[in-house]
């Protein structure tokens, strides 16, 4: 009994096996007659404009069919993903996204292609992309990047509660942090708030951009810091703001909980589809600091195969015809300066007519690009998160993060 | 072996009765609570309402989506064989092998278990980059053949195991399968591991088990969504913006329902007991 | 015991080659590489050299990059400037040529390794010449020749094999002794517990009372959830905010406030434990009960009829016969614990502030997310060392037998 059992335990599992095997080959093989098939690897997108270039990019021309590999949500992991694969020689991505500041490492490392030449050869130049993306990833006088969809950090605030002066001092970026703390605890608790401000000082990649915000770009350390924990301390922010991810913030702004919080634009059109408040309660302002460059840029593997075909990609995402698609279907910032001003991107996107936000595009500040930014990065989240907890000095913590800025 | 209701009424047997109950208690409460979390709406699950044991409004939403967007039931799917084919051939070889080291002896046998040993004192990462890069060049990467990475996590207890049971099974079973004439390979699969079967239902599900948990060459090895195991599945509906933990508690009890089913058919085995009738004394 | 034989010797050979090729070649490439200063983020350390190399690919992508840069500045200089810009060109070009399809690293000898050196320094020299000469012309690509030149340089590889600096710098890294002092917390906290309960947990288990298949079952559950998947349980019970045990915790006064259960050093490794506690302890008592089944019945019996209460059985009986069986299940447990990385990944990702980072998770930083194979191989064998005295312990002191 139990041989016939475990026989055919072991008979289904290899038939398992094997015809998982052929239906993974049958179902990729059936899609791609005589198209070479382009390996992207994206994330998960939540909206359906990266599928919407995909298919648009798919029916422009003949010669290519793009296979969309999606990766993990996990940023982290996704890099690690990337490397381990990149390593190895893998051959298997053709067109890669990755995040801002890992474009620093893999053009380091030999694993993307610069993009120079065929940026010449068809007329394009860096000025007409998001400068702050494209200096992402530009690495030793080679441009390795063209941007996926910029990002930048800026400061949700609640038009109903804040006065009008006041608003237009953070809508013209004229403002101290202070000002922004005492502003805070002035409005705080009014119009159904709990707290004044929320940010994210979790440890975790989040906590180096609003470092980067507070410290003016590492400018202002001793100041910057200063003021960063003060408001942790204090009953302004939440409680558990030293666990604050940007999650976590967007869950307390669009739930009314807060009446200024720092985030990432995606926040806005969270409010719509998530919030408790409405869109014509929020105004948006620049950073005191400068507001961090984030999001995502495509390169090409240096092993692929497929190189034309990856450019043909790249560049089909990356210019008008992509950019206004990811624009009005998913909401996203354009990195193609042009589309800034396209009126059916305005029209879809109300935070691009908004004059805070357009001040805010005026003053972005990048994180470092080096090949070791993960260490870096990892240094310097340690000695701040350190400091915020109450563990280390100040004056510690700022000759930790200049030595490490150093490196 | 079943002695009922002769005992008289002990006050010990009462107090294990409560601390038995309250270890229940305290080891499935995180399930209960995940179970009501699961019905619970996104704008529930945050913030105070969180704390709330019946929802104001459940909603089989948050399954919808993980069945249906995310895809957990194939990962479930992917996980079961891969953990299931990692049972099968290391319950095999290591019953092989815990054979011979429990009934033979030869030069290299301490060095052989020491090596066995040390083996399991390595962290899983050290095995991920070379076997990435081997598995990239058989061209087996997201594939089945995950199973065969698991080797090195599982050998080590799945051999101890087996070796103390092949050990506790009389030696006089053996002496008497070798007079009637049998094979030491037939003496192993005939005689010795049906006798030893609770430590072989023992090995069968610590390692399934162990392949079912893993997280860290799954990610690694098997990138592609059509292979991806639970685990991996799972940990990627925790996004860099927002964790759906509606949807997370939705998978989690998708996972523990076959879960409970393997466990339920598993621990009657592993206290089967040994030497039942097999030997007349 | 019986001698072995060529037959039977085969059976242990599935084994010992999926040993071989799964784990051993695994340990042993990651111990060469501790012997390197190899890291993959950077093209001069990115494998295992011991002699000269060149790379081949990056130096004619980058005198590639010279041509398309120089002609630009070409057109801004005088006859005589543009003609030394177009020898330089004609050198690049002749440097250039041998290398245009090695997609590699190359071997070089060392002839060509110090002609090609030159070549790069003449060019600098040669190209910052022309630029002193015309300080007042705003050349667009100063800047830019002056990075690939130096790029160029690196396209020189030496030997990285850097004998026992690793290991040096591993002994003084402070990180890693903490790393180490919140594995041995953790392991000798969790596994202490888990046993205790473990035990308890065994002997309940053993028993054939009514209703034992469906406590054993829910017992086990626990375990049986991927790591993965109760840490993410774990992090959202413990949530400051939102967690229902974080709450309840500080309702009973056991922390200071819900968010103190991940935010603080000691709170954030209480969860991680307790949480391995629960999910583990039913694995522990999966071991003691193998053992437990290995106890003759006949000896209970006789103890009960020469009238043992159940402690005196416990202590008399069982556990002195149950001890190899303890013995291994410690060893077993503890060596799992000191390797514990999914759980406190996802929990804490180390935090807060590196209070929870175990040498897996330092070493797993290091390796893959710093492409430090070199130095986060060095780690992975520091801590086999510190195992590998655990289990020496346990073995020599503690009397576990290992070869039975």
């Amino acid at each position: 009994m139990k041989k016939i059992l475990t026989g055919m335990l072991i008979a289904i599992s290899t038939m398992g096996m094997v015809f998982a095997q052929g239906a993974g080959e049958t179902a990729s093989s059936g899609m791609t007659p005589k198209k070479t098939v382009l390996k992207l690897a994206v994330q998960a997108d939540s909206t359906p404009a990266t599928q919407s270039v995909i298919d648009a990019f798919n029916a422009s021309q003949d010669t290519y069919t793009v296979q969309w590999v999606d990766m993990t949500n996990d940023s982290n992991a996704m890099r690690e993903q990337l490397l381990t694969s990149l390593k190895s020689g893998s051959s298997d991505y053709d067109v890669l996204s990755m995040d801002v500041v890992w474009a620093g490492e893999f053009a380091a490392s030999g694993y993307i292609e610069p993009l120079d030449v065929r940026m010449k050869n068809d007329g394009l130049k860096v000025s007409q992309f998001n400068a702050g993306s494209m200096a992402s990833g530009s690495y030793n006088a080679k441009q390795y990047v063209l941007p996926f969809f910029p990002d930048l950090g800026v400061l949700f605030f609640r038009s109903d509660i804040v006065s009008t002066s006041d608003a237009e001092k953070l809508r013209s970026g004229n403002y101290t942090w202070q000002d922004l703390a005492d502003m805070a605890a002035m409005y705080q608790g009014q119009g159904g708030t709990k707290d004044g401000f929320a940010f994210e000082a979790k440890l975790g990649e989040g906590l180096i951009c609003t470092a980067n915000e507070f410290t003016s770009n590492w400018k202002d350390l001793s100041g910057g810091l200063a003021i960063m924990k003060q408001l942790a301390d204090s009953s302004v922010t939440p409680a558990d703001t030293l666990n604050y991810a940007g999650g976590d913030v967007n869950n307390n702004f669009i739930k009314g909980n807060s009446v200024f919080s720092r985030n990432w634009p995606y926040q806005f059109g969270q409010i719509k589809v998530n919030g408790t408040i409405s869109q014509d309660q929020v105004d948006i302002a620049p950073l005191p600091g400068g507001s961090t460059v984030g999001g995502w840029i495509l390169g090409i593997n240096a092993q692929s195969k497929h190189k034309d075909g990856a450019w043909q990609l790249i560049k089909f995402i990356a210019t008008e015809k992509g950019q206004k698609l990811m624009s009005t279907n998913g909401g996203y910032l354009p990195g193609y300066n042009a589309t800034l001003t396209d009126p059916e991107v305005l029209a879809a996107n109300l935070l691009l007519s908004k004059e805070g936000f357009k001040n805010a595009l005026k003053h972005t500040i990048a994180r470092p690009v080096t090949p070791t930014y993960s260490k870096v990065s990892d240094e310097i989240q340690q000695s701040i998160h350190k400091y915020l907890s109450g563990s280390a000095s100040l004056d510690d913590t700022v000759k930790a993060v200049q030595g490490d800025l150093a490196e | 072996m079943k002695t009922h209701s002769q005992k008289p009424f002990y006050i010990s047997n009462v107090i294990v009765a409560i601390m038995v109950v309250a270890f229940m208690i305290i080891s499935l409460f995180p399930f209960f609570w995940i179970l009501i979390t699961s019905f619970k709406p996104s704008s529930e699950i945050f913030g105070t309402t969180a704390f709330q044991v019946i929802s104001k409004d459940p909603t089989w939403e948050n399954y919808f989506v993980v069945i249906f967007d995310k895809n957990i039931i194939k990962s479930v799917f992917n996980s079961l064989i891969v953990a299931g084919s990692t049972t099968i051939y290391v319950v095999i070889i290591a019953s092989l092998s815990a054979y011979i080291i429990a009934r033979f002896t030869f030069t290299g046998k301490s060095l052989l278990m020491g090596i066995v040993l040390s083996v399991s004192m390595f962290p899983q990462m050290i095995v991920v980059g070379p076997i990435f890069n081997m598995f990239y060049k058989l061209g087996i990467l997201n594939s089945y053949f995950l199973a065969l990475a698991y080797s090195t996590i599982t050998f080590p207890t799945a051999v101890w195991i087996m070796v103390a049971h092949f050990k506790s099974v009389p030696l006089s079973i053996e002496e008497a399968a070798r007079i009637d004439g049998c094979s030491p390979w037939q003496t192993l699969w005939k005689i010795v591991f049906p006798v030893a079967s609770s430590g072989v239902a023992t090995t069968a599900i610590m390692t399934f088990i162990a392949a079912w948990n893993e997280y860290l060459l799954a990610i690694t090895l098997n990138v592609n969504k059509e292979y991806q195991t639970v685990p991996v599945a799972i940990n990627a509906l925790r996004t860099q913006y927002s964790v759906f933990w509606g949807q997370i508690t939705a998978a989690t009890v998708l996972v523990v329902i076959p879960t409970i089913i393997i466990v339920l058919l598993f621990q009657k085995k592993i206290v089967g007991g040994i030497s039942n009738g097999a030997v007349k004394e | 015991m019986k001698k072995l034989n060529w037959k039977t010797s085969l059976f242990l050979l599935p084994l010992v080659i999926m040993l071989a090729t799964f784990s051993f070649y695994p340990i042993i490439s990651s111990f060469v590489y501790s012997f390197f200063d190899y890291q993959t983020n950077d093209q001069s350390i990115a494998n295992l050299y011991t002699t000269n190399h060149f790379n081949a690919k990056l130096f004619y992508e980058d005198c590639d990059y010279l041509l398309f840069y120089i002609p630009d500045d070409a057109a801004l200089v005088d006859e005589a400037d543009r003609a030394q810009f177009e020898n330089i060109m004609d050198s690049i070009r002749t440097n250039m040529a041998p290398y245009k399809d090695k997609d590699t690293v190359i071997r070089l000898n060392k002839a060509d390794i110090a002609r090609l050196k030159t070549f790069v320094r003449t060019t600098q020299n040669d190209l910052n010449t022309i630029y002193q000469n015309n300080t007042e012309r705003q050349f667009y690509n100063k800047e830019n020749n002056q990075l690939l030149l130096n790029e160029m340089k690196q396209c020189f590889i030496t030997p990285n094999n850097v004998g026992f600096k690793n290991y040096q710098a591993l002994v003084h890294d402070p990180r890693f002794w903490t790393s180490i002092k919140n594995t041995l917390v953790f392991t000798i906290i969790s596994v202490f517990f888990e046993f205790l309960i473990g035990m308890g947990l065994a002997l309940v288990m053993a028993r054939a009372i009514k209703g034992i298949g469906s406590i054993r079952t829910a017992a086990l559950i626990p375990w049986a959830i991927p790591t993965a998947v109760s840490a993410l349980i774990w992090s959202y019970l413990y949530d400051g905010s939102s967690g229902i045990i974080a709450h309840i915790f500080a309702q009973i006064g056991l922390i200071a406030s819900p968010q103190s259960m991940l935010l603080t050093a000691q709170g954030a490794m209480s969860a991680a434990i307790l949480a391995d506690i629960w999910k583990t302890a039913p694995y522990m008592a999966l071991l003691l009960l193998a053992g437990l089944e290995v106890i003759d019945r006949g000896l209970y019996e006789s103890a009960s009829l020469d009238g043992c209460n159940k402690v005196q059985t416990f202590f008399k009986i069982t556990f002195p016969l149950l001890k190899p069986s303890i013995l291994v299940a410690l060893l077993l447990r503890t060596l799992d614990a000191f390797r514990v990385y999914d759980l406190l990944a996802i929990l804490t990702g180390g935090g807060p502030g590196g209070a929870t980072e175990t040498v897996s998770i330092y070493s797993y930083k290091v390796l893959v997310g710093q492409s430090n194979y070199g130095y986060g191989s060095a780690i992975i064998i520091g801590m086999f060392i510190c195992v590998a005295l655990i289990a020496t312990i346990f073995v020599k002191i503690l009397g576990t037998d290992i070869s039975n």
